[in-house]
């Protein structure tokens, strides 16, 4: 009797024990942001589970901007947290994350694939995707910082699109004067001390052929190129071309101004013009044009790269799977879907001569010369620090409560004890 | 009277102990052990580590592994600026919240104290602030100074003042986080003295009012005096939980604009946590540390002076 009973309970015990195994392989995948597109993402990935028995896929969503994403995942990760599978991360980290481990490479994975991959990706992927010679990352979707313009603005005063800054002030100036709307600027642009504002920084930086770091990494700040970069935007508010609470502006914030069409420039990032373009309350569709950004008077026009990767949490019980889906995700057809719903531009070069893609974005053969020559920023395992240091100084500078000399020497003495 | 028979006295009569003939000397060791341990595990092990991991460079995305350097850390944060602003803006933080949240607690207290009808709401008033998460009383403290949407701002307009960005001013957000730290903690401080003043027996004051004295010299003579261990008590607190301000003024500022309203805490934070660099950031930790501890002793003296 008692060895039935305890057989029984055995039996009951190993089958409990068995029922996992049955159930299907979750595999997790962190899309921080609404403005990432999970909804996108989730599309996907039913596609993939259906063609995939077994495999459950789960979107983790939260931090709305790539500061508190990197935040949130870096205590995550430094805890070997198995949580996430796949990471969606801002181009920018996956070198620091890389260093300290918390991805892993993609190489076994892909093989030969690599190749392909890369030979058509934009040509900056292989500064960023590579690590130390190892594939870390996938892309997911690109971007990079544009220009915004007011067509029917500059079309009334007959005003070509600005190449240079300086055409820039004379136009906003030109149109201010004859507007005289109290509620128009100038230039609207992110000067928050948020990601972007490092863009800010670098943009006319870059423009006059400079660079942060060179390709060993060495610290190559041109300190009169830093100087003029920051003078350039002062020199901007005090002519008032750009308002003077542009220390307070996030992105979201010169999106609102520009869609509700209360400024005549704005830069920002590629995703803004569907924004302006499809968004119910948006007052300036029809209206928009979209150029590379201006260049300091001699200088090129050069821009930041932003975008989105994949990769592969090194703490994944499922890496295999996981890389599976991730070359599912990166795969040329995945990105059409992507970039077709999102209007969001793609990071395959084959993909911008797709004529559907073409009639869905408009501006991609302006766009697409802008990304091939778009710049990286600094990759550097420290650039959570050398980010703080350039959009903290520039913010500064751009509120007035530092100088423009101040600023330089600031950024310099830090950038020094950082990447000494 | 020993362990042992103090124990014993608590047993029922008849039955017999079933910890069996174990010294007084054992029995103690086993008592002691579990709160021992606990402590050990969340207490000096994270204290030793911290001082431990601040003689090392040791930063997760350093390409080499962690090297002992010895007080290479310290060094360094003896000649960091950052470090040196914000020591300085923490102590400048103490300074003015310290007195402030001790004044307001007290005007409180005394207001809560005083037999009227509207005792209870002003008591019940005191918990409010308490009772709220610091990070909460932070983020409202931020919209009501906020440039465009705030309620301040709402009120200057109103009066014809052109708005003021409290919170990208240093001098503004300096006196912005002041003033949501004393909200915030004036009602723990009140608490304490309202304790304090309960404890003031009631005769103390008749006498003085037989003898003549007004308003002024009973609370100066009578209150006052025997209040000051309570004050005590709410000052060291205060002192030492101002020292380590986080919450509050990260919360309203981050330690903005250009790290102007950095607290000490929040340079830690920054440091060993976001940008994981745990050899500079433990030295930090360890130099608040002593910094919390010299103050602390500075007030125990005073404490100990006034009671022997």
């Amino acid at each position: 009797m008692i060895v039935s009973r305890t057989l029984r309970i055995l039996a009951w015990l190993l089958l409990l024990l068995a029922l996992p195994v049955q159930a299907d392989t979750v595999l997790r995948v962190f899309i921080g942001g609404a403005a990432q597109r999970p909804d996108l993402f989730r599309t996907l990935a039913d596609r993939y589970e259906a063609s995939h028995p077994g495999i459950r896929i789960e979107i983790g969503s939260g931090a709305a901007t790539s500061e508190l994403q990197r935040k949130y995942l870096s205590v995550l990760l430094n805890a070997h947290d198995p949580s996430f599978d796949a990471l969606m991360l801002d181009i920018v980290h996956p070198y620091q994350f890389a260093t300290a481990g918390w991805i892993a490479p993609l190489d076994p994975y892909f093989g030969k694939e690599k190749d392909t991959l890369l030979a058509d990706g934009l040509p900056i992927y292989r500064q960023t995707n590579l690590i130390k010679g190892k594939l870390y990352t996938l892309p997911a979707v690109t971007d990079a910082m544009f220009l915004y313009y007011r067509k029917d603005l500059l079309e009334q005063y007959g005003i070509a699109p600005p190449q240079t800054w300086q055409q820039l002030e004379l136009a906003a100036k030109t149109i201010l004067q004859h507007k005289q709307k109290p509620a128009l600027q100038g230039l609207s642009m992110q000067g928050a001390p948020i990601e972007g504002t490092v863009c800010s920084f670098l943009l006319p930086y870059w423009s006059q052929g400079k660079d942060i770091l060179d390709a060993n990494g060495k610290l190559t700040l041109d300190k009169p190129a830093a100087l003029s970069s920051l003078k350039l935007w002062k020199d901007l508010i005090s002519k008032n071309v750009i308002r003077r609470h542009v220390a307070e502006v996030k992105t979201g914030d010169t999106v609102n101004t520009f869609k509700a069409g209360h400024a005549i420039f704005a830069i920002n990032w590629g995703f803004a013009w569907g924004v302006f373009q499809n968004d119910a309350d948006s007052l300036v569709k029809g209206k928009v044009g979209i150029i590379r950004m201006p260049a300091m008077t001699g200088g090129t026009h050069a821009t930041c790269l932003g975008g989105w990767q994949w990769a592969l949490s090194n703490y994944s019980r499922h890496k295999a799977q996981t890389a599976d889906f991730l070359r599912f995700l990166a795969s040329p057809e995945s990105v059409r879907f992507i970039t077709l719903q999102g209007a969001l531009l793609p990071p395959y070069l084959s993909l911008y001569d797709d004529a559907d893609i073409q009639a869905a974005i408009p501006w991609l053969n302006n766009a697409k010369p802008a990304l091939l020559g778009a710049k990286s920023r600094p990759l550097t395992a420290r650039y959570a620090q050398v980010s703080d240091v350039l959009r903290i100084s520039t913010s500064a500078v751009l509120a007035g409560s530092l100088t423009a000399e101040e600023g330089v020497e600031d950024i310099s003495r830090r950038l020094e004890r950082i990447l000494r | 009277m020993s362990l042992r028979t103090l124990l014993n006295r608590y047993q029922p009569d008849g039955q017999r102990s079933k910890l069996g003939d174990v010294s007084d000397t054992s029995l103690a060791f086993w008592l002691l052990l579990p709160a021992t341990l606990l402590l050990g595990l969340i207490v000096v092990y994270p204290v030793a580590k911290v001082i431990h991991d601040s003689f090392y460079s040791m930063s997760i995305f350093s390409e080499h592994g962690p090297a002992f350097i010895g007080f290479a850390n310290y060094a360094d944060a003896l000649r960091d600026p950052d470090v040196w602003r914000a020591v300085r803006f923490t102590l400048a933080l103490c300074i003015v919240t310290v007195p402030g949240a001790l004044l307001v607690g007290l005007g409180l207290a005394l207001l809560a104290n005083r037999p009227w009808t509207w005792r209870w709401p002003v008591r019940l008033a005191l918990l409010l602030p308490w009772a709220l998460p610091l990070a909460f009383s932070g983020m409202i403290f931020a919209w009501f100074f906020n440039t465009e949407y705030g309620v301040v701002n709402d009120l200057l307009r109103r009066a014809g003042v052109a708005p003021i960005s409290f919170l990208l001013i240093p001098q503004w957000g300096f006196l912005a986080i002041c003033i949501a730290t004393i909200w915030k903690t004036s009602s723990f401080v009140a608490l304490i003295l309202l304790a304090g003043l309960q404890t003031i027996p009631r005769s103390l004051y008749e006498a003085a009012e037989l003898e003549g004295a007004s308003h002024w010299q009973s609370f100066r003579h009578v209150t006052l005096p025997l209040l000051m261990p309570a004050m005590m008590v709410a000052l060291i607190f205060r002192t030492i939980s101002a020292l380590q301000s986080f919450d509050i003024p990260y919360a309203m500022t981050q330690g903005g604009p250009a790290r102007y309203t950095e607290t000490l805490s929040i340079l830690i934070n920054t440091t060993a946590i976001e940008y994981m660099d745990v050899g500079y950031g433990s030295a930090l930790a360890v130099l608040l540390f002593l910094l919390s501890m010299a103050v602390s002793s500075l007030y125990l003296r005073k404490l100990y002076k006034g009671t022997v």
